[in-house]
């Protein structure tokens, strides 16, 4: 059983894909490394937002999709994961599209992982993250059946920094972030959104 | 005060384009309404309310929501439009049950009251009863025919339970309602490469990018035809591989000019690249380009 390990960057970025969109649900994938291979922990330390608009429809994000796997070997990392959020607070389930897309991933990387976004906890300082991983050799995934909880200690899901949550919120509410963050639809309406990179949105 | 005409302006642009940027719209609002200057905005003084109600309730500001619906009500006493806008004030704070029984309730004093009936829907969307949802958007959409967004938006729940042929069907209806709208013609062709339909899919594409012809062969692509130039190169490169395609549930033919559409397709979206600043993505698409 890997562990896994999300670095600030990768969670802000998630978040304020969140936040740019409140009321539509969103979706991307997750760049990191695992070394050594296999056994190691999957540092998870960047996240690529792939879509805000037909979030159930396919070409775009098979197209995004492959794009980002491009820009993650470019830098030495792999696609190692999925995101999602819902635009409702009580839904934490991984959408169908979301279980192809993980599945694809995981052809390509064995301990890929997705997170499904809780609403209710976005702005507090806990994780908002719900890990989901597939049942052995199916396409059927779950949320992560660990004793410990996700993101408390000795848990094998953690922050890279506990303050990341905060931190995120804080980015959002007093600096409006997001705003200055795009995924790969605005890209698709401008070409010039760094949706692969994102570096205008970070501290 | 040109701070006020200036909010002004940007609320009417908002509510001209359908806009839903909420926080800012809430934020532009307020500087209105604090200047007290809302009542020399004549007929206009009412969109503005319910503009700034809806932009409200969306950051959770039901307190401003609730001094602009008072104004409202007391100005449209028994107004289906300011019933309807108390009713989506509820469902900020009020349980589903409630809401949902408010809504009936309206539907029952004036049955022609679509917009109660929108509202149900989504609520039971939100609710995540899209079975009900579907039924009930479908009961609508057969007393009201020419409802276009409500078409789109049976389609997009069709699309989330994976019933594309239904998706499909409905998006036919929006188009023949709204034949115009390039946008409409894009959801079908994403639809459509979706279902696995990838001739029907580079079709469509292909028409959004007809409608979008305002400019010369040469020219950049921009907005809209990108992403379907993008889209048709996704189909044209697989049909392009699998030379006897038999595969398309419409029965749509591959265009025989496959190849030159490929090249042409490749071409579009590489142009797409080559302004200053769309160079940086240019390597990684021509590289996705030349890939499997």
């Amino acid at each position: 059983m890997a562990s896994y390990e999300v670095a600030p960057e990768a969670y802000y970025k998630i978040y304020f894909h969140a936040a740019k969109h409140p009321h539509k649900p969103v979706n991307g994938v997750l760049l990191g490394t695992q070394n050594p291979p296999r056994s190691g922990v999957v540092k998870i330390v960047d996240s690529v937002p792939l879509l805000h608009h037909w979030t159930s429809l396919s070409p775009m994000m098979e197209i995004g999709l492959d794009l980002a796997i491009q820009h993650a070997e470019n830098e030495r990392l792999q696609v190692v994961g999925y995101y999602q959020a819902c635009e409702r607070l009580d839904e934490v389930v991984l959408a169908p599209v979301g279980e192809r897309v993980a599945s694809k991933v995981q052809e390509k990387f064995e301990d890929a992982i997705a997170f499904v976004v809780d609403g209710q906890k976005l702005g507090s300082s806990e994780s908002a993250l719900v890990p989901y991983l597939p049942l052995p050799s199916t396409n059927d995934w779950r949320p992560a059946s660990d004793a410990q909880q996700p993101f408390t200690p000795s848990s094998r899901f953690q922050l890279q920094s506990s303050g990341s949550p905060a931190e995120a919120a804080r980015l959002v509410n007093e600096v409006n972030q997001q705003f200055a963050f795009g995924d790969f639809d605005d890209h698709l309406e401008d070409v010039t959104i760094d949706w692969l990179r994102n570096r205008a949105c970070l501290p | 005060m040109s701070n006020v005409q200036g909010a002004l302006a940007k609320l009417a642009s908002y509510r001209a384009k359908n806009t839903r940027e909420s926080r800012q719209t809430f934020e532009t609002g307020l500087l209105v309404l604090k200047s007290g200057k809302t009542s020399g905005l004549g007929d206009e003084e009412w969109s503005f309310y319910e503009q700034l109600i809806l932009s409200a309730l969306d950051i959770g500001r039901i307190d401003v929501a609730d001094q602009c619906l008072t104004k409202l009500s007391v100005k449209f006493p028994e107004s289906p439009r300011v019933d309807v806008l108390n009713g989506i004030r509820m469902e900020a704070t009020e349980s589903p049950e409630k809401v949902l029984a408010y809504y009936d309730h309206l539907m029952k004093i004036d049955p022609a009251n679509v917009s109660a009936w929108r509202r149900r829907v989504s609520v039971l969307r939100r609710l995540g009863r899209l079975d009900k949802a579907v039924e009930e958007l479908n009961e609508l959409l057969d007393t009201v025919y020419t409802d276009s967004e409500g078409w789109l938006e049976l389609a997009d729940m069709y699309s989330l339970c994976n019933q594309y042929p239904s998706a499909l069907q409905a998006l036919s209806h929006a188009l023949l309602l709204s034949p115009q709208n390039p946008f409409t013609f894009l959801q079908f062709a994403e639809t459509a490469y979706t279902s696995g339909d990838l001739p029907l899919a580079l079709k469509m594409y292909l028409v959004v990018i007809e409608m979008n012809d305002s400019e010369d062969a040469d020219a950049i692509p921009l907005g809209i035809s990108v992403r379907a130039w993008w889209g048709a190169k996704l189909c044209t490169r697989q049909l392009v591989l699998s030379s006897s395609y038999h595969g398309s549930p419409s029965n749509t033919p591959v265009p025989k000019n496959l190849a030159l559409l490929d090249e042409l397709a490749t071409e579009r979206v590489l142009t797409a690249y080559s302004g200053e600043k769309g160079v940086q993505t240019r390597s990684l698409v021509s590289g996705w380009m030349s890939g499997r």
